[in-house]
């Protein structure tokens, strides 16, 4: 008598669990969705309601999310209404019809009412509306995944060659995009198209050619990155997009950027011998390298100050104050160490506008722009330094107002700031520093580079955003956040003077490090 | 004993997005944005929203949903606390949608390039995905234009919302 009602939920739990588990077999099927607008690809629940059918069928609900579409339920007349796009679809439970606007159209299956679901047949979704809605629908049926709208790649294919001087990977892009190469890995070449959006399976080759074994490619929420697994015996390789007279006959705005790994003289040596050696870049042939002037001024822009406190940690340290003394240290640093001159763009607890700071650096003359900042989050999860350089954010009219003014000195802005407020100006201001946007992602990869060595911190990479007090300047410019205050961990360093320093010699480090590379291709055009 | 277990699978049965369906108002999906807890990364969440005629209205309903927060404690909210959306307006001619926020959208800022970048970006990719023939996204604070949110991305003319990056 009292084991019985114990017992009893028991087998029922087991013989409903058993009635389950065919249905939970078919409902495990799920419906990959990947979009172009931006959204996050999801995976989508799909039921299977139709006894000897493969018919797969979605929710209204979920339907409704990936199409943005407006939907009114009758439940008296088990009607279900939805608008998408300029379309109007009337489904009705446990009828085949679908009215499209007035006109009906049928389903091979019922449209069906479960769990307090309005079940649709997928096939309305790969007949009937992608008939009518703007965006391209594909479905994939083998691997059940529906793309929405056609993302717009800007690297659109790879092609290798491969002839008695080397091997050649050439990338088609739509716009000459930034990139950046190393080889810190060795026999691999990590190449970064910042802004760069791919679709890797297009770039996936697993057959190798002449000095490339492999290559893959991934692609990041901005930037997209191609892996070239290499022959051990390349040493030496470049990347650059190809010149102009070789463009001409290509299609209308279209660039090649190549990837070129040097044939060495040398007879074939074992790849053994290789391993672990480094591979060197050329740079005395990187044509579109422009020569720029070796650095004797280093502009340091300590962020906010005076009452824009920026970030407040945890604690209480205060952004501001942490920004400026680092600054100091590293102004004393490069002095002593590097021999060089420096400008502050502020040694005391004031404020100062972007443009001021900009100024400051342009009329010193300066050949760097380190801008030094502590990073903040919402909440204190958030860890690690970055380092960005400056996407110039402009739309159309500008772009093409830039382009017009462009190679007139009309953008020679005195110093002072005069028409500050005035959109010419403003515009031809941004068009300054896209002179010096190779030489700024250099050094934003350098900086990463030393700081993901000493600061023992996670490295959030280098990105490129349109950060304002980068805007203008006529040298190259970056802006380092060094940790997060947000974070108590992170907040704790800042407050050491130990990982203070350490930010700074990883600083000093890659200044060394940028002067000795340009310092390096001045010598070999010299040398030409 | 088996007439008894059938009887009960649908009551077993795990509730799907039933209620939903229930409401007799038309509703609109909406896509919102927000961060990922370690600010790595966007994430976003579906709401529904009454549709509505007026376009401004539309705006500020799903506006309305970001400034409200994730519903899960995995994502994070970019806007800073006591945000309010105080006016919409649509300029026709150039495609521009003008946000007028309050000031607690720059005062309440935690600061971060990281942080403010989310907080604008969380906004613009809001509205794209929502409102894709949105061209340019002016902001506001108070009625006027402000040089900076947190002191680090420019927001004082319009931002082109296909070319923000």
């Amino acid at each position: 008598m009292i084991a019985r009602p114990a017992i009893l939920p028991l087998v029922l739990l087991a013989l409903a669990a058993a009635a389950f588990a065919p249905e939970a077999a078919a409902a495990a099927k799920s419906l990959g969705v990947v979009y172009a607008d931006g959204r996050a690809p999801e995976d989508v629940a799909l039921a299977s309601l139709e006894k000897g059918s493969d018919e797969l069928f979605i929710s209204a609900y979920d339907l409704a999310r990936i199409f943005k579409a407006t939907k009114f339920w009758n439940a008296s007349s088990r009607k279900l209404v939805m608008r998408i796009g300029n379309y109007r679809y009337q489904f009705t439970v446990d009828a085949r019809v679908v009215v499209v606007d007035e006109t009906p159209h049928l389903l091979r299956l019922d449209v069906r009412y479960d769990r307090g679901a309005v079940m649709i047949p997928l096939e309305f979704v790969t007949g009937i509306l992608a008939a009518r809605v703007a965006e391209k629908i594909t479905l994939d049926p083998g691997r059940l995944l529906l793309t929405i709208g056609s993302p717009e790649y800007n690297v659109t294919a790879i092609e290798i060659l491969d002839d008695k001087d080397g091997t050649r990977a050439a990338l088609r892009l739509t716009d000459e995009l930034l990139y950046h190469i190393d080889s810190e890995t060795p026999g691999i070449l990590r190449l970064k198209i910042y802004g760069g959006r791919l679709d890797p399976l297009d770039f996936t080759v697993s057959e190798g050619k002449g000095l490339l074994n492999r290559v893959r490619a991934e692609q990041m929420e901005h930037d997209a990155y191609l892996f070239f697994d290499v022959k051990k015996s390349v040493r030496r390789y470049r990347v650059e997009f190809e010149t102009a007279e070789a463009r001409e006959g290509a299609a209308g705005g279209e660039r090649k950027l190549v990837l070129f790994l040097e044939r060495g003289a040398a007879p074939e040596i074992p790849d053994a011998d290789f391993a672990g050696k480094k591979m060197v870049e050329m740079l005395d042939e990187g044509a579109k390298r422009k020569i720029i002037e070796p650095v004797r001024t280093v502009a340091i822009d300590p962020g906010h100050g005076g009452p824009d406190i920026g970030k407040i940690g945890p604690s209480g340290a205060r952004e501001k104050d942490l920004n400026l003394q680092i600054a100091l240290m590293l102004r004393d640093r490069l002095v002593e160490e590097l021999g060089l001159a420096v400008v502050m763009t502020r040694t005391e607890d004031a404020l100062v506008s972007f443009d001021q700071r900009v100024e400051t650096a342009n009329a010193a003359g300066a050949q760097l722009f380190i801008s030094v900042h502590c990073n903040g989050w919402f909440t204190s999860d958030a860890q690690g330094f970055e380092v960005y350089f400056l996407a110039p954010a402009r739309t159309d009219d500008e772009e093409r107002l830039a382009r017009d003014e462009n190679g007139s000195a009309a953008y020679e802005r005195p110093v002072g700031g005069a028409g500050a407020g005035d959109d010419i100006d403003f515009i031809l201001w941004d068009v300054v520093q896209n002179e010096y946007l190779n030489e700024s992602s250099d050094l934003a990869e350098m900086l990463q580079r030393e700081m993901s060595k000493s600061l023992g911190i996670r490295n959030r990479g280098v990105k490129q955003t349109g950060l304002r007090v980068l805007r203008g300047l006529r040298m190259p410019g970056v802006l380092v956040e060094t940790a997060f205050l947000s974070n108590p961990k992170e907040e704790k360093l800042l407050l050491s003077a130990e990982f203070r320093e350490r930010i700074v010699e990883s600083t000093v480090e890659a200044v060394r490090k940028f002067q000795s590379r340009y310092g390096e291709m001045r010598e070999k055009r010299t040398i030409e | 004993m088996i007439v008894a277990a059938i009887y009960l699978v649908p009551r077993l049965r795990p509730k799907g997005p039933a209620e939903v369906e229930q409401v007799s108002e038309e509703m609109r999906a909406v896509t919102i944005f927000f961060g990922d807890e370690g600010a790595e990364g966007f994430v976003s969440e579906t709401r529904e929203v009454p549709a509505v005629e007026s376009f401004e209205e539309q705006v500020k309903l799903v506006i309305g949903e970001l400034i409200e927060g994730p519903r899960d404690s995995k994502k994070i909210s970019a806007i800073p606390p006591g945000t309010e959306l105080l006016q919409v307006f649509w300029v026709e001619d150039t495609q521009t949608l003008l946000l007028d926020f309050n000031a607690s959208l720059s005062a309440n800022h935690p600061g971060g390039s990281t942080g403010e970048y989310y907080t604008i970006t969380n906004i613009v990719k809001t509205v794209s995905a929502n409102f894709p023939h949105v061209a340019r996204l002016q902001f506001l604070i108070d009625g006027n234009t402000a040089e900076s949110i947190a002191g680090h991305y420019a927001v004082v003319r319009p931002i082109d919302v296909k070319k923000w990056r």
